[in-house]
């Protein structure tokens, strides 16, 4: 029973960041594409701009393999 | 790399003005900077002025503006005709070329008015004729023609046919007839016939109702309708030849002066951007002055010309780069060999400041090796090296398809060695078929050693990026903030080290003096920054964890081809194995190149060069002469 919940810790770990990573990326994708339409100069800018939020997920996926290989 | 620049003044008398723009012009090397002109004046009290023109240059400019003008017109209505080049030199023959101009311009817009209503009238007639040549067959149809008023009409859709049928019918009481059928080109028109005694009622009705009657000359109207189309197939083929004549008129005229005229236009547009590039000169009672960028390597050259030129008249001296000039020096980027394709990546970036870096020869340095890192699978390496082989033979060199394919060449080496390094061949495939082992370590089961040397990777890349910044701040005789900077590498150093300390404790490092070493210097980050220091130092370890990335990311490639090889195993049939393996290897190829690139680049851009890069370089733009 132990090992179910470490591994649904591990889960909600990854999930939850993931979840929160694609709402911030499609808003900030949607507008990146608006605005490449006028600009498309600011590419590089906003490849960082939707790239940013990806973060969270990378620090839950550390955070579930903490979990996963410590516990 | 960044090209080292120069600022330049050229000194010389008026009257070599136009003449040293010219040689500028042709030279292609100089940038203007009338702004830097102003300091001057400001800074001497001098009695510098803004270039004015006498009164023969503002005639003579006003003159070249109306003939630009007047042969622009004349270009856009002459037709191409070749690629004929006229040798001619438009100076001597200027002004012939001025009354010329303005005959052909008038013969041009008749020959093209002329044209237009012919080709109108030509549309006019061939739509009556297909009209007419439509409804001809109709009229076999009717009793007996010639007792019969006669109308042709559009019709929109069948349901109008049946409403005007209705209307028609009760307008004259049934003594009408009509019938429908539909043109060569799609258009549907109705033949009525009616008594001539109710003829102008079934007029009035259409015209009530707003259906068009097929208006004909009034000539051709009184005609009987085979008669009509006839004369209409006559009068179309007539003005058809009348169009060909003036076609052929306007080709003569093109084929005759297009290519003189072409050759003046780019002379005149020449002059007369000199004229416009006497608003960057200033002047004294007898001499000009511009100042200007260019590259510091041409200076020595175009010093040379102007001598030889002007014999003397004109001189060229180099002015030392201030440091309020720094944010204003124009900024040309030029990479050799190996570098030179990794420019598209830096592409992507806006321009680096003059006193920063160019961040081309570090993209073309670290991303192939965080690409590789990141796939690290000899059998994707191998895949991408023949793609990268096949774009770089294909397309020309310097193209960016060429460009692209030399990228991902070097990618791909790196990607074959790290697989080696992995022992991946398509996952866990090289292993099953061949026995290979990884030389270094398995990142599919190891994946606390992956993270560790990806975070290691991590801490040099940024260590290296703080490492810049204090550089290009010493560079900019900064010293305050490059130390800041070095106290920032010192205390993460220090921080990473008291970190591995306690986490690997060895006899030769101990914890307590590496944190004392960074309370020592946490006080001086507060000082210099405020209390942007430490969130400085909290971001700096947040960037450093995001190289855990390459672990993460490099892990899901490798469990996904792993999957795509039991699942390819699952099937039981050879074939339909082999096809389900190879498509989900397609899609972790695909995969494969697209995130690696994506996050290599987003390490470079947001993590890296956030430590030393200063963007928003101003283009160098010089003067020009218009490619022909």
């Amino acid at each position: 029973m132990e090992k179910v919940w470490i591994a649904f810790a591990a889960a909600l770990a990854v999930g939850l960041p993931a979840i929160a990573t694609a709402w911030a990326q499609s808003r900030i994708g949607a507008a990146g594409a608006g605005t490449l339409a006028e600009k498309p100069e600011l590419t590089g800018v906003i490849i960082i701009l939707v790239a940013i939020p990806e973060t969270m997920v990378i620090l839950g996926f550390v955070v579930a393999a903490m979990i996963l290989l410590m516990l | 790399m960044i090209i080292r620049m120069a600022k330049v003044e050229i000194v010389g008398p008026k009257k070599d003005l136009l003449e040293t723009l010219d040689v500028l012009h042709n030279r292609g090397i100089f940038q203007p900077d009338p702004q830097l002109l102003e300091k001057v004046e400001l800074a001497a009290g001098d009695h510098l002025d803004a270039l004015v023109l006498d009164d023969a240059e503002l005639r003579e400019r006003s003159f070249f503006q109306d003939l630009h003008e007047r042969i622009t017109r004349l270009l856009d209505l002459l037709p191409k005709a070749g690629n004929d080049r006229s040798p001619l030199q438009p100076l001597p023959v200027m002004d012939v070329l001025d009354e010329l101009s303005r005959r052909h311009l008038d013969e041009a817009e008749d020959a093209n008015n002329s044209l237009k209503d012919c080709r109108q009238s030509a549309d006019a007639l061939n739509r009556d004729l297909s009209f007419w040549q439509a409804l001809e067959p109709l009229l076999a149809e009717l009793p007996d023609p010639t007792n019969l008023e006669l109308f042709g009409v559009t019709i929109r859709d069948s349901h109008q046919l049946h409403d005007l049928e209705k209307l028609l019918s009760e307008k004259t009481l049934g003594r009408c007839y009509v019938s429908s059928t539909t043109t060569t080109d799609g258009a549907q028109v109705a033949l009525i016939a009616t008594n001539r005694s109710v003829a102008e009622q079934l007029r009035q009705a259409l015209s009530d109702v707003r259906v068009p009657e097929l208006s004909l000359p009034e000539d051709l109207a009184a005609l009987p309708v085979p008669e009509r189309v006839t004369a209409l197939r006559e009068r179309l083929e007539s003005r058809q030849a009348q169009c060909r004549d003036l076609e052929a008129q306007l080709q003569k005229l093109s084929r005759r002066w297009r290519p003189i005229y072409e050759r003046a236009e780019r002379w005149v547009e020449e002059r007369l951007s000199l004229y416009r590039a006497t608003a960057a000169a200033y002047t004294t009672r007898l001499c000009f002055i511009i100042q200007g960028w260019m590259a510091e390597a041409e200076v020595d050259p175009l010093r040379g010309d102007l001598e030889r030129i002007f014999a003397g008249r004109v001189a060229l001296e180099q002015h030392r780069i201030l440091e309020e000039d720094l944010d204003q020096v124009p900024v040309m980027l030029r990479n050799p060999g190996y570098f030179a394709p990794f420019e598209i990546l830096s592409r992507l970036l806006p321009l680096p400041k003059y006193a920063s870096y160019d961040p081309t020869p570090l993209l073309a340095l670290f991303f192939p090796v965080l690409f590789g890192m990141i796939l690290g699978d000899a059998g994707y390496g191998t895949i991408l090296l023949l793609i990268a082989l096949l774009l770089a033979k294909r397309f020309p060199a310097g193209s960016t398809a060429s460009d692209l394919g030399k990228v991902l060449g070097v990618a791909a080496l790196y990607t074959l060695l790290f697989g080696l390094l992995y022992g991946e061949f398509f996952g866990d495939l090289g292993e099953a078929w061949f026995g290979m082992h990884p030389i270094w370590f398995d990142r599919g089961k190891a994946v606390l050693p992956m993270a560790v040397f990806a975070l290691t990777v991590g801490l040099f890349h940024i260590l290296l990026g703080i490492t810049l910044g204090a550089l290009a701040e010493l560079r900019r005789h900064r010293p305050r903030k490059a130390l800041v900077k070095l106290a920032m590498l010192a205390t993460v150093l220090l921080l990473v080290l008291a970190l591995a300390s306690w986490l690997y404790p060895q006899t030769w490092l101990s914890t307590g003096p590496l944190l004392i070493g960074v309370g020592i210097l946490m006080p001086v980050l507060i000082a210099a920054e405020g209390l942007l220091g430490p969130l400085e130092l909290l971001k700096t370890l947040g960037n450093i964890i995001s190289y855990v990335r390459i672990m993460a990311i490099g892990l899901s490639s490798v469990l996904l081809a792993v999957v795509a090889n039991r699942l390819g195993g699952m099937v039981g049939d050879i074939l339909v194995g082999i096809l389900v393996a190879g498509i989900l290897h397609a899609f972790n190829l695909l995969l494969g190149v697209f995130a690696p690139t994506v996050h290599s680049l987003r390490l470079h851009y947001v993590e890296f060069f956030s430590k030393f890069l200063d963007l928003g370089g101003r283009r160098f733009e010089p003067w020009h002469k218009r490619p022909s």
